[in-house]
């Protein structure tokens, strides 16, 4: 090789350009979430320009919904935001029964509320893990995730799956719930507490963490809601809607709990906001139990919406039939659409579904929250720094499977 | 016209008919097991309960239990008519949806399957039985009887191609009124009453007319099944298709239910059609769907007897061009088939006149029993059509063309099709000839005389029609895709056309099929 002095004498060549340069990051890059791509201009070390590309994880969700019957959309809707799969197990549940005019029974709506708001605490603990590990520390993640492994022990225990649980069910929930679970989530909540704590105690008050998350991502309140932001993004500036308590469905209108709201709608608090909402979740979540009662029926009492006892199907026509007409062709929707919705992981988790009176969906449509955090994040990103990308994105926590469907 | 109200919407009628009926007209169904557009009323399922709104209201006493009293009290409840049996009177208003006509509906479904027999998964009828639809839409509750269900006679056979299962039946005489009024035939009767109702046979007999299996077809549940469709297949996995029977020259209207997997028909069913065959078909012509997978000619060959040898497409069409083009044209024989679509016949008509050859002559099969119901004489389902394709001269037969063979006068044969009254041993004078040419889709004494085979689609695969022994023509299309490299006969002929040095002029089965509309136009 030859020595540096003699390549070239032309000093131009050796001046960083004044151009911006264009990089490309992801779709498959470690910090970025997920598949995702954003093609940025920088001017040195400063956004000038970005364009945030998902679809990379577009599997054809509604399409794939239209050729099943109602209830097997379940395993698919796991799959949306798979943070939180449970959640949206239940909002497509209540779609659907939204659609039928019918209402589960009280023991259930409880079962469904302790089941999602753990599922919106493990989405939380994710999120606000991962957004600590990506700025250096690596501790609190691990200890966050150390607990939503405790939180996903109970979902198995009660589902069979730590991720993918398909345990909706159209009217009801696969299975009541087990003889120990009231015991297992009371034994769980003083850890959850304590790891919250833990975090607090080891990031609140670290500089590198503070000037990282302070002040940088912001979104105002003006965007967020032109974008149609909601959840904790929305909070985070200041806007105080929370589905549970500004539509409140099951029984969440029983519950004494708050919505936290930031002002400044920065990294910092987004995290904070999230960090809340695990507590107040946790809040539901102790009234619930204790207000659920220990025995009832789980599931709605019409074996044309849900399957009939197994050894009724082995012995009676009647439940043969039931069983044989839900299998092959479906529970009968009437004709029409509803759009229902809930407090998804990331805001409000929306399902538009359109009956043409088959036990097939004709048509569904999702409003993933996510999406909206994803259009609004480039003006967040816009003139700040590349490095900034990652905690920024981070808190917007779009999830491929929800976003792309 | 007069006119009623059911639920709300007005149905005009004529004098005379039921409620049920001008409904079914209209194409909204009261629910019904016993009731069948083409049969007589018997107004014993009870299923088509309907509440009459207007005139002097009828009360039936009953006992209904009271909540609050923990007892059963003298009430009364209005009482409701069959829809099937009740005339239809001008500006009547009926309710089918009312809720006592509801209450009605899932009492008469529970008590149906009371001692219904847990069969659905192995029970040929799951999928398309009323029993289960009806569960579905009118009744939707648990079974409340305790007590061991009532047990009777299960696969009986009651002939060569029906088995009946008498725990599945309900009894609403469809099969036994089929059999007095489609086939004239009082062979099914009931015997008994209560828990041992069930449907017999008359001392002596077995169901063996020519419409045994419209009993099965007219079965609303399970209880009737063909020997032949029996634990084939599930009908949730069958298609269907639109097709015309090829059994005779009656020309009955089919749906051709076939699985998309394999590529297989499973059986037919009548089509409606109040033109040709009403609800109806004979046993013969819904057996005609097994000729779609047997005795398939899928090869060309070349050669007769033991030296017959595969040989490829293109060099069957070759072989066959040099030897037709060896016998002059005014000694080749031209043969059109009864059993193939007009279009098919029109095109080797095209290619006759193309090559100058004028004999032309017809195969069909010899005929079979027919009877004053469907079945006509003549069981080629398009003579009439082959005769339109060739201009409508009066074609010869194949017993004039194998004695035009033995005088001389015909030296090379172009046959279509498989179908010939003769046998190969009555077909020896083709077997002498060098040059004679078979299209054909199944195995038979023509083809097996032929010293060069073409294998042609199926009725199945095509585009075609079929002109029935009344004039009426019937177009129908593909419900499968030919065998891999098998074409429709009329391509296969107009490519034969071109090796041959002519070119017929048909481009696509729209242009074809247009020409012989306008043909048949410019003969009347």
């Amino acid at each position: 090789m030859e020595p540096a002095d003699e390549l070239s004498n032309d000093q131009a060549s050796l001046e960083l350009s004044a151009d911006p340069m264009r990089l490309n990051m992801g779709p498959s890059h470690p910090a970025m979430h997920g598949t995702i791509r954003m093609v940025i201009d920088l001017d040195g070390e400063t956004l000038v320009n970005l364009d945030v590309q998902p679809g990379y994880l577009h599997r054809g969700f509604e399409k794939s919904c239209e050729r099943g019957t109602w209830a097997q959309v379940f395993p698919y809707v796991d799959r949306l935001n798979y943070v939180s799969p449970m959640l949206n197990n239940v909002g497509w549940a209540l779609a659907v029964e939204k659609l039928l005019g019918i209402e589960v029974p009280e023991r259930c709506q409880y079962y469904r509320v302790i089941l999602g708001e753990l599922a919106r605490v493990a989405d939380h603990f994710t999120c606000n893990g991962a957004s600590a590990m990506e700025l250096g520390a690596f501790t609190p993640f691990l200890w966050l995730l150390k607990v939503r492994d405790w939180v996903w022990d109970i979902l198995e225990r009660e589902t069979g799956a730590r991720m993918t649980h398909s345990f909706g069910r159209i009217g009801g929930m696969a299975a009541p719930p087990t003889a120990t679970f009231k015991d297992d989530v009371l034994r769980l909540i003083p850890e959850v507490h304590k790891v919250v704590k833990e975090t607090e105690i080891m990031l609140l008050r670290n500089r590198i963490f503070l000037d990282r998350m302070q002040g940088v991502g912001v979104l105002t309140k003006e965007q967020a809601l032109s974008y149609g932001v909601t959840g904790p993004m929305a909070r985070s500036t200041g806007i105080p809607y929370d589905v549970r308590k500004d539509h409140p469905y099951l029984v969440y209108d029983r519950f004494d709990f708050d919505v936290p709201v930031g002002e400044d709608g920065d990294n910092w608090d987004r995290f904070m906001v999230r960090l809340e909402e695990i507590r107040q979740s946790v809040r539901i979540i102790e009234q619930a139990i204790e207000q659920m009662p220990d025995d009832g029926p789980i599931n709605v009492d019409d074996p044309r919406i849900v399957y009939p006892a197994k050894d009724d199907v082995y012995t009676t026509i009647e439940a043969t039939i039931a069983h044989f007409k839900l299998v092959m062709e479906g529970l009968r929707t009437p004709k029409g659409e509803v759009y229902s919705f809930i407090e998804g992981g990331n805001g409000e988790l929306g399902f538009h579904i359109v009956s043409d009176g088959s036990g097939t969906p004709y048509r569904v449509r999702v409003r993933p929250p996510c999406w909206y955090g994803l259009a609004a994040s480039r003006e967040m990103l816009l003139g700040g720094m590349i490095a900034d990308i990652i905690p920024t994105f981070g808190s917007v926590n779009m999830i491929g499977g929800e976003c792309d469907r | 016209m007069p006119k009623f109200v059911l639920d709300g919407k007005e149905i005009s009628f004529e004098l005379g008919e039921t409620v049920m009926e001008a409904a079914w007209r209209e194409g909204i169904e009261i629910p019904h097991y016993c009731w069948h557009p083409g049969l007589s009323i018997a107004a014993n399922c009870r299923m088509c309960l309907v509440h009459v709104e207007s005139g002097r209201q009828m009360a039936m006493p009953q006992l209904a239990f009271d909540e609050d009293k923990g007892e059963y009290v003298p009430a009364s409840k209005p009482k409701l008519q069959p829809a099937c049996q009740l005339a239809a009177v001008d500006e009547m208003v009926v309710s089918s949806t009312n809720d006592e006509v509801k209450a009605a509906q899932a009492s008469v479904q529970e008590f149906l399957l009371l001692n219904h027999p847990v069969d659905c998964p192995i029970c040929d009828q799951a999928g398309e039985c009323k029993l289960q639809d009806y569960y579905y839409e009118h009744q939707g509750t648990m079974k409340r009887k305790l007590t061991e269900p009532v047990h009777k006679p299960k696969g009986v056979r009651f002939g060569p191609t029906i088995v009946y299962d008498a725990e599945r039946c309900i009894m609403c005489t469809r099969c036994i009124r089929v059999c007095d009024e489609v086939a004239k035939d009082h062979v099914l009767d009931m015997r008994e009453r209560g828990n041992k109702n069930e449907i017999v046979l008359a001392p002596g007999r077995e169901l063996d007319h020519k419409y045994t299996l419209m009993t099965e077809h007219v079965c609303p549940v399970g209880a009737l099944t063909s020997q032949d469709f029996r634990f084939k297949a599930r009908v949730w996995f069958l298609k269907s298709g639109q097709g015309v029977c090829t059994g005779c020259a009656t020309g009955c209207n089919t749906h051709v239910d076939y699985d998309p997997r394999y590529g297989k028909v499973y059986r037919l069913r009548p089509r409606d059609n109040a033109d040709v065959n009403q609800f109806w078909m004979c046993d013969d012509g819904m057996m005609t769907y097994a000729r779609q997978d047997t005795d398939r000619t899928l090869m060309p060959t070349a050669g007769r007897g033991d030296e017959r040898t595969p040989v490829g497409e293109g060099e069957a069409l070759d072989l066959a061009a040099a030897k037709l083009k060896a016998v002059d044209a005014s000694k080749l024989a031209v043969v059109l088939s009864a059993q193939h679509t007009t279009e098919d016949n029109l095109a080797l008509a095209k290619l006759a006149a193309s090559v100058g050859a004028d004999r032309l002559y017809l195969a069909a099969l010899g005929g079979w029993e027919g009877d004053d119901i469907l079945r006509s004489d003549d069981n080629n389902p398009n003579r009439a059509g082959a005769t339109q394709a060739a201009g409508g001269a009066t074609l010869k037969s194949v017993g004039d063309l194998l004695a035009d063979v033995q005088s001389g006068a015909v030296q090379g044969v172009l046959a279509l099709g498989w179908a010939t009254a003769e046998k190969l041993e009555e077909l020896a004078p083709l077997v002498a000839l060098d040059g004679v040419v078979s299209l054909t889709s199944h195995v038979g004494a023509l083809p097996a005389s032929a010293s060069v085979v073409i294998p042609v689609a199926d009725t199945f695969e095509i585009h075609g029609s079929f002109v029935n022994g009344k004039g009426l023509t019937q177009a129908f299309g593909p419900t499968l895709s030919p065998p891999g490299g098998i074409e429709p006969a009329w391509k296969t002929i107009a490519e034969l056309a071109g090796k041959l040095g002519k070119d017929l002029g048909i481009k696509d089965f729209q242009e074809l099929s247009q020409g012989l509309a306008d043909a048949v136009e410019a003969a009347q």
